[in-house]
Parts: structure tokens; C-alpha cells; sequence
């Protein structure tokens, strides 16, 4: 293809520009052909009437001479005063004649003045005075000087008593040269006059010869041109015939432009030629010009040619490359997407083991109620957070095009933690790695967050830690807050996931937040993953408003620390107050200790801390032998020197198993249970610690009962006497809606569809009933355009909590069921609790 | 056949079920009326029709009245039907409909045995 295409490029620029060098080449010879036959033209043009203009000056002045002869006969006339001959050669004298004679008809002159001339060629000369007609002719006087006479019929008394035939006047040659300016050198123009047989009767300078043929002949031998014969028998004929005659002569390199004309009252010939050199000259020049202009454009032409064909070839290259470019991301765009559908499984499968591995506990212990039910809270957990990543997996598409929203609820921090922890315990657990969990100066644990999304972000931030540490390694996942520059509803939450990991390249490390990356490495290319996750990560921090930084090092780790801005949740928290009793933090964080003792001041308990077993043994001694022991001990699993196990073991020694000793650990109480219940412990509080982590942790063991079971109960029947309108278009549906809400004392009406619904809440009386229950799939009229209907209608109670319930949580259909003006949403089935809740809540708001 | 024995051989969860419903006398009225829901057959006349629309409803009905009943099996496949529906007509919708039938043909020959074994 590209072959093709550049050798049809190089194909095309060679032919056009060997059609442009044969166009402009035809046009510089045509051209210069042109100008040299205009040139002859006008050449011819101009030497016509340059002879003419020779002629007709050498006829004027003829005849002006011969008109003064004649007024000579006329003033002097034979019979009268131009008998003494004195008058007639004071009037020729007069008009600058240098001779003056009579002549007879047989050529015998009789001087009036001026030294005896003679005819030089007598015979024309004397025929033509014979006809008593004007004649000049040419003479030579006594000095052999040359001379033109001219003759006019005249009877003058001769010596010998004859009449005289003609009256002859004679004048020096020169002054016909002059008159012709035949004599001017610097005249490119020469001229001569000659007779018939080419002798010449007055040379210009320069002609040598006795005739004018030989000159003619010498000339072109000289010239090396070799027609001369041609020419001269052209010039011979045409004298015969009496013609003009106009020739060029090409003289070699040189041309000239010959032209004869017969000249009046002789038998002579003026003969005048012109060099063309000078308008060679021009012309050559201009042609010269022209060529290199021709050449110039062609230049140019080819030139510009050359470039668009260069510049074409380079767009085409571009283009090309472009091309193959594309080529090769789409194959790396569609090897990138085969790759993530033969990856995805893997973080499916992250709680989808916690799932299988918690069901086989249970299923192993199921005589354990306390130990299943714990089972099942992972289970619950993890299917949660599995059904939100299968959901991601689905939202994948909208992360792309950028449409992910987020549901901002009350969210409980330490909920969100105590999930990721559990989520990622058997993980941690199957690399045999260590996991510490630091919590620290939390100021508010409710906030208004996505919790979803920030379980997915930790959990992407965690498993990918899990991941790329080597077993044995190091995994860190640390919290804390800060006050928040947007003021103090808002709190800064720091969250940090740490690990002794491979780490990253520099490269990688600058595109870990793109889609589909993975390091291409040998290392990693043994780890599963969606590549996924880091995109995923970043767009929901960036959705947050929060931002995520990393720092890594290769073979020595990476560090990941997220910061979001959270809203404060203004929830009534459960007076926690426990009785202020001794209390001994055990671990080996010096900043966990602090910021437990902490929160446990708060909560009413003095607690000191230590931070390692041997101290913790020291300070229980210490307080038996001072007889105010602990009341109880928090004590973490994993310690230096003596472990948790074996601290407690010992204590339970000194102390005789008097006080309860509680296990601190981010690990998995099940796999240490039965060691830690045969040291004695007696229970159990995962980290990481929040306040209420520790306030519900330690209220079991000091013998307080749920305050909240007995709030819960209470609340049976407290839906007593209101009134219900439940739109459902299926019978079996709404009979079982029907059956269990009226155990709770509601009183129900069914529409059974949207419109009924409008109707029936239009028929009632204002604020007859006190909420509306609402399906949205129902034929005539649907739930969305019903509760639209009722929120449009005039009327005091159109405000009347409307609650949908349908078989779809897609956050979508949430949504939209707000934007209806609905003011909640419940998803089928039909958990009674929730309803009522929520009932309870939006009928008691009113 | 007991009510629990009718579950399990419609692939559905009793537990669940009478964890919400509270009595199996609750549960047992409403099984035995899901025999005369309209639903299915509205489902399937609107297939045979073509009104997709509506038999998207039908299909999203079922699945509500599934999950309150928590006949699991029918609930899957009724549940895959009404997402698929959810966008037209499809190759898949099809053989996901076939699904639906046979399903609920598993689970109302159950509900019928077991009515069977009430009466005999």
C-alpha cells in the first residue's frame, strides 16, 4: 500500500515535470523564433523606408541641382544675357557649382568656368542629351577628381558655331556623399551607388572594390557564407527588370539587410545595406532574457511542484502512521478489554471467598449459634460488597462516559471499616501476611459519604496491597481526621494504605490511574486483576472532590494516601457512657494506645496503655500488689516478645481469672478464638477502634444490657390507626403487603394501579390518609406519572409521603423516583421493619 | 408434601419466607393463591401478541410477587426476563421467556401437589 502510493507519487512528480520541461522549452523556441521573424519584419520595414528615404533625399537634391541648372538657362538664356557666358558662370558660382560648361551632342564640352571635365562614361550620357533630356553622370576634371554632372538641355552658341545641346554643371563628388551621408562612419547604415554591372559610381568608405559584386563576393568569403553568386545574379536580374530589390544576407552569424532602388535621371542604382548586429544584439538579449525567464518559471514551476509532491508525500506518510497507529491502539483497546473480561473475575472474587470460606466455618460449627451468626454477618458483608462491584462492573461504561453519580447517605466510618477489614482478613490471612489497622483522632464517625464507593476505593487501595506483597509482608491501612478548611460541618479524612509490597516503576507510577494498565512485568503478570480498579479509585476520589496521591519505590513498597472532604452527619449519638472504670490498652502502636485511651476518656474510662507484654505483666503486679487491679484489659494479638495469647495466659495467672481480658486484633477472631478462650480470654473487638467500636465492644462485657433492643421493641404498634392508600396492580402482592402491615396496625387501602391510586387520593378527604405506598410498574397509569399526578393536584395534603416500592434498586430507578416528586423508595420484598421505619419517619416529619 | 417439602421443590427458600411472613399459615394462603395469578398468562399472551411493553410489566410482576414469596428459581429467571425486556426484544429475551415457563411450570406443578395433598 505504501509502496504503491510513493512510487505512484514519484511516477507522477517525474512525468509532470518532464511535461512542464518539454512545455516551457517548446515555448522559449517558439517564442524566440517569433521574435526573430518579427525582427526580420520589421527589419525589412525599416530598411524599405530607409531607402526610400535615401532616394527620395538623393532624387530632391537632383532635382533641386537640376532646377538650378535650369534657372541658370532660364535666367541667362542663349539668346539673351547668356550669351557672353560671363552671367552664366557668376549665377552657376552663385549657386556653388564648380563647373560650368556647354555641351554638343557629340560629348564636346566648352567650359564657361571651372578646369575641362569629362564624362566618365559618355555613351548613356550623350544619348540622353541627344533626347533633350536631364541626365546626370559622373566626371573626372583635369586633377582626376571626381565629380557628378548634371545636365540639362540647353542651345548655348558653341566655339564652332554649333548650338550646344545641354548646358552640364559639375559638383565634387563629396557633396553628394554628404547629402546621402554615405560617408558617415558612425551610421550603421551604409550605402553606395552603382551602375548595372556593379561598378560603383560613389563608394562609401570602406568599399575597396572596383565593383560592387566582387565586394559582395569578398564579403561573404570573408563572412565564410558561401551563396554569394545567388545574391549577386538576384541583385543583376532585379537591375534588369528595373525592380526594387530587398534581400537578407545571412553572413554567417552575422546578418544584413540589402536593398536596391533604381535611382532617377541616371542609370544608377543606390544600394543600401543595414547590419542587423545591433537588433540581432537586441533581439539575442531579448531572447537571452526570455530563456532565462522561460528557464526561471520552469524553475519555479518544478520547484513548487516538487514541494506539493514532498509536502503530499509527507501528509500521506503522516497519514499512514496515523493510521497504523490507530491500528495498533484499537488491537491494544481490544486486547486491553479481552484482558479485563478474563480478569474481572479475580476482584469478584476477593469477597466472593470470604463468602465461600465464612459458609464453610459456619457449616463446620453449626452448633455454634454465637459463631454462625458471626459467620453470616461476613457473608452479609461481603455479598453487599460483592453485589456493589458486580454493579460497578455494570457501571463501568458510565465511570467512561462519565455519568457515575454518587448516593450520598449517613455513613458510619467505623461500619466502612469494620466491613473492609473482614472483607480483606482472609486474604491477608491466605498470604500469611501482617495487617495493622490505625485508627486515630476521629472526630466524627458519621459522615455523609457513598459508602458503596468508599468501600470500593479502599477495597481496590487494600486488595491491590494484598496483591503485590510477597507473603510475610507488611499491609498498613491507617485513618485519621482533621479539621477541614470548608469550616466545621465538614471534617478532612485521611486514609492511608501502606504496604512492604513490589512497588512501582517511575513510569508506571504516572499512569497507575488509567484504564485497563497493569505494570507489564514478569512479576506482576503472575497477579490476577481487572485493571480496573486504579481508574475506578481515581474517579471516584475524583467524584468525591477528594484527592489520591502515591509514592512508591520499587522492591520496597507503596504508600497510597486518599483525602476527603467529608460532611459531618449530625446524628443524636447514643449517650455513651460507661462507668468509669480502670482499664489496661496493651499494644504495641504507641499512636493506637494514645488515640484509644483517648476515645476511652470519652467514652468515661481511665485506661493507662503499655506496649508490650512483659510491661503489661509488670503494671498488673504492680496494681495487685496495690490492691486496685484492673477492671478489665484490652490486650492486642500480635505483640513483641510474649504474644497476646501468652500475656493473657500469664495475667489470668496472677489475677486468677478475675477480670475480663479482651483481644484487640485487625485478624480474624475465628481462627484464634479457640486458643485465646483456652488462655482465658474472654472476648473479642476487632479493630480498628473507634469510640463506638470500643463503647459496644467493652458494654457486653460489663454486663449492660442493649438499651436499643428495648427502644426496638417499643416501637411495635406505633403505626397504630394510620392510614395507608397502597397502589399495586397484582393481587397476591398486595395481599401479602395488606397481611403484613396490618400487623402493624395500619389500615390499608389497595388501588390497583395509578390511576385508581389518583383518583381515590382525589375522592378522600384532606389528609385522610397519612401516606401513600406506591408500586411503580403497573398498567394504565404508572407509579412515576401517579405521583407526579398527586404532587400537581390542588390540594392542602398533595405533600403526602409518598413511598415507592419496587423490584428495581438501580440507583437510576431511585433517582428518578425522587425526581417524581416521591419522597422515598423501598425495595421489594417487602421487609416490614424497613416500611415501617420509613413510614414512621416521613408520616412523624409531617 | 409439606410446605417446606413444597419449597425446596420449587427451588424456593422457606426460611426467608417465613421469616417475613411471620406464620406458615401466612405463607401456605398466599402460595396457594399464587396459583390464581394473572400474571403468567398475561405474560404469555402479550409474548405471543408482541407487546413487549406489557409483557415486560407481566415479567416484573412475577418477579415482585417471587420475591415477596421468595420463590427463588422463578425469581432469577423472571428477574433476567424483565432486564432483558427492559431493553426490547432479543434473542436472549427469548430463550430467557422459555426459562420463565419452564420455571413456573416447575413451580406451580409444585404448589398443585402440594394443594393435592392438602385436600386428599
Amino acid at each position: 500500500m505504501k509502496n504503491r502510493i510513493t512510487r505512484f507519487l514519484i511516477t507522477s512528480a517525474a512525468a509532470i515535470s518532464v511535461l512542464c520541461l518539454v512545455v516551457f522549452s517548446f515555448l522559449a523556441y517558439y517564442m524566440n523564433k517569433q521574435s526573430g521573424d518579427t525582427i526580420t519584419a520589421v527589419g525589412t520595414i525599416y530598411m524599405t523606408g530607409m531607402n526610400d528615404r535615401i532616394s527620395m533625399h538623393f532624387r530632391t537634391t537632383i532635382e533641386m541641382r537640376l532646377t538650378q541648372v535650369e534657372e541658370l538657362v532660364e535666367e541667362y538664356p542663349p539668346e539673351g544675357s547668356g550669351r557672353d557666358g560671363q552671367g552664366l558662370a557668376y549665377g552657376a558660382k552663385a549657386r556653388g557649382f564648380n563647373h560650368l560648361a556647354s555641351c554638343s551632342g557629340d560629348g564636346r564640352f566648352e567650359m564657361f568656368f571651372g578646369s575641362p571635365v569629362k564624362v566618365t562614361d559618355p555613351e548613356p550620357f550623350l544619348q540622353s542629351i541627344q533626347n533633350n533630356e536631364k541626365k546626370i553622370a559622373v566626371g573626372t576634371d583635369e586633377d582626376g577628381n571626381h565629380l557628378i554632372l548634371m545636365a540639362v538641355p540647353a542651345g548655348y552658341d558653341m566655339s564652332d558655331g554649333q548650338k550646344s545641346k545641354a548646358l552640364v554643371a559639375g559638383l565634387s563628388v563629396d557633396y553628394i556623399k554628404d547629402i546621402l551621408s554615405l560617408d558617415e562612419n558612425n551610421t550603421l547604415v551604409y550605402s553606395h551607388i552603382i551602375r548595372k554591372d556593379g561598378s560603383f559610381v560613389i563608394r562609401s568608405a570602406g568599399a575597396f572594390r572596383d565593383t560592387y559584386f566582387h565586394r559582395i563576393r569578398e564579403l561573404f568569403t570573408e563572412m565564410g557564407a558561401d551563396d554569394a553568386e545567388r545574391c549577386v545574379k538576384e541583385l543583376q536580374s532585379a537591375m534588369e527588370e528595373n525592380r526594387d530589390y530587398s534581400s537578407i544576407l545571412e553572413l554567417g552569424t552575422e546578418r544584413r539587410h540589402l536593398y536596391c532602388a533604381k535611382l532617377p535621371y541616371s542609370e544608377w542604382y543606390l544600394v543600401t545595406v543595414m547590419p542587423y548586429g545591433t537588433l540581432d544584439a537586441t533581439v539575442g538579449q531579448l531572447n537571452d532574457q526570455w530563456g532565462y525567464m522561460v528557464a526561471g518559471s520552469c524553475g519555479v514551476v518544478l520547484a513548487a511542484l516538487l514541494l506539493v509532491f514532498l509536502r503530499y508525500f509527507g501528509l500521506n506518510k503522516q497519514q499512514l502512521a496515523a493510521l497504523e497507529d490507530a491500528r495498533k491502539e484499537a488491537v491494544a483497546a481490544n486486547k486491553a478489554k479481552s484482558e479485563f473480561l478474563s480478569n474481572m473475575s479475580h476482584d469478584i472474587r476477593t469477597p466472593m471467598n470470604a463468602i465461600v470460606g465464612m459458609t464453610a466455618i459456619a457449616s463446620a460449627n453449626l452448633e455454634d449459634g454465637e459463631r454462625v451468626r458471626n459467620c453470616l454477618r461476613k457473608i452479609t458483608m461481603s455479598s453487599k460488597h460483592l453485589l456493589g462491584l458486580i454493579n460497578d462492573v455494570l457501571d463501568m461504561s458510565k465511570i467512561e462516559s462519565g455519568k457515575m453519580t454518587l448516593n450520598m447517605e449517613q455513613v458510619s466510618l467505623r461500619e466502612v471499616m469494620d466491613s473492609i477489614v473482614n472483607i480483606v482478613q482472609p486474604q491477608v490471612k491466605a498470604k500469611n501476611q501482617q495487617f495493622e489497622v490505625q485508627i486515630y483522632d476521629i472526630a466524627a464517625e458519621n459522615v455523609y459519604c457513598d459508602s458503596v464507593r468508599l468501600n470500593q476505593v479502599l477495597l481496590n487501595l487494600l486488595s491491590n496491597a494484598i496483591k503485590f506483597t510477597p507473603d510475610g509482608g507488611l499491609i498498613i491501612i491507617a485513618m485519621y481526621q482533621e479539621e477541614s478548611p470548608l469550616g466545621d460541618g465538614y471534617v478532612r479524612n485521611h486514609i492511608i494504605v501502606e504496604d512492604t509490597g513490589i512497588g512501582m516503576s517511575e513510569t508506571f507510577r504516572k499512569r497507575v490511574f488509567e484504564s485497563f494498565v497493569r505494570e507489564d512485568n514478569a512479576r506482576v503478570n503472575k497477579t490476577e486483576g481487572t485493571g480496573l480498579g486504579m481508574a475506578i479509585t481515581k474517579y471516584i476520589v475524583d467524584a468525591m472532590k477528594g484527592s489520591i496521591e502515591v509514592t512508591s519505590q520499587q522492591g520496597k513498597g507503596t504508600r497510597f494516601h486518599v483525602t476527603l472532604e467529608m460532611e459531618k452527619a449530625d446524628v443524636e449519638e447514643v449517650d455513651m457512657i460507661l462507668p468509669d472504670w480502670n482499664m489496661l490498652v496493651v499494644d504495641d502502636d504507641q499512636l493506637l494506645c494514645e488515640s484509644t485511651v483517648a476515645s476511652l476518656l470519652d467514652i468515661g474510662i481511665k485506661a493507662e496503655w503499655t506496649q508490650d507484654g512483659e510491661s503489661a505483666l509488670e503494671l498488673v503486679r504492680q496494681r495487685r500488689r496495690e490492691h486496685r487491679d484492673f477492671q478489665i484489659i484490652l490486650l492486642d494479638w500480635k505483640l513483641p516478645g510474649i504474644d497476646g495469647i501468652e500475656t493473657a495466659r500469664r495475667i489470668n495467672k496472677i489475677l486468677n481469672g478475675d477480670i475480663p481480658i479482651i483481644l484487640i486484633s485487625a485478624y480474624d477472631w475465628n481462627d484464634i478464638e479457640k486458643e485465646a478462650k483456652e488462655a482465658g480470654i474472654s472476648g473479642f473487638i476487632s479493630k480498628p477502634l473507634f469510640k463506638s467500636t470500643l463503647f459496644y465492644g467493652l458494654r457486653q462485657h460489663m454486663g449492660w444490657r442493649e438499651k436499643a433492643k428495648e427502644e426496638e421493641t417499643q416501637q411495635a404498634g406505633a403505626l397504630e390507626g394510620y392510614r395507608v392508600l397502597l397502589a399495586e396492580d397484582n393481587e397476591l402482592n398486595w395481599e401479602i403487603a395488606s397481611e403484613l402491615l396490618s400487623e402493624e396496625g395500619l389500615k390499608l387501602d389497595w388501588a390497583e394501579d395509578g390511576r385508581a391510586c389518583v383518583d381515590m387520593f382525589v375522592r378522600s378527604q384532606p389528609g385522610y390518609y397519612d401516606a401513600i405506598l406506591m408500586d411503580i410498574r403497573m398498567p394504565v397509569m404508572n407509579g412515576y406519572e401517579a405521583a407526579r399526578a398527586i404532587r400537581e393536584l390542588d390540594r392542602e395534603d398533595k405533600d403526602v409521603p409518598i413511598i415507592a416500592m419496587t423490584a428495581d434498586a438501580f440507583s437510576e430507578d431511585i433517582k428518578k423516583c425522587l425526581e417524581c416528586g416521591m419522597n422515598a423508595h423501598v425495595a421489594k420484598p417487602i421487609d416490614i421493619k424497613e416500611v415501617s421505619r420509613i413510614l414512621m419517619k416521613y408520616i412523624n416529619m409531617r | 408434601m409439606n410446605l417446606k417439602e413444597c419449597y425446596e421443590a420449587l427451588g424456593g427458600d422457606y426460611e426467608d419466607v417465613l421469616g417475613r411472613l411471620r406464620t406458615e399459615k401466612l405463607v401456605q394462603k398466599f402460595v396457594l393463591k399464587f396459583l390464581n395469578d394473572k400474571s403468567y398468562e398475561l405474560l404469555c399472551k402479550s409474548l405471543e401478541t408482541g407487546d413487549y411493553e406489557e409483557a415486560f410489566r407481566a415479567s416484573h410482576t412475577i418477579k415482585g410477587v417471587c420475591q415477596n414469596l421468595s420463590f427463588t428459581r422463578l425469581y432469577e429467571s423472571s428477574h433476567q426476563l424483565t432486564e432483558a425486556l427492559r431493553a426490547g426484544w432479543s434473542e436472549e429475551a427469548a430463550g430467557l421467556a422459555e426459562r420463565v415457563k419452564a420455571d413456573y411450570g416447575r413451580t406451580a406443578a409444585a404448589i398443585s401437589e402440594f394443594q393435592k395433598g392438602l385436600e386428599g
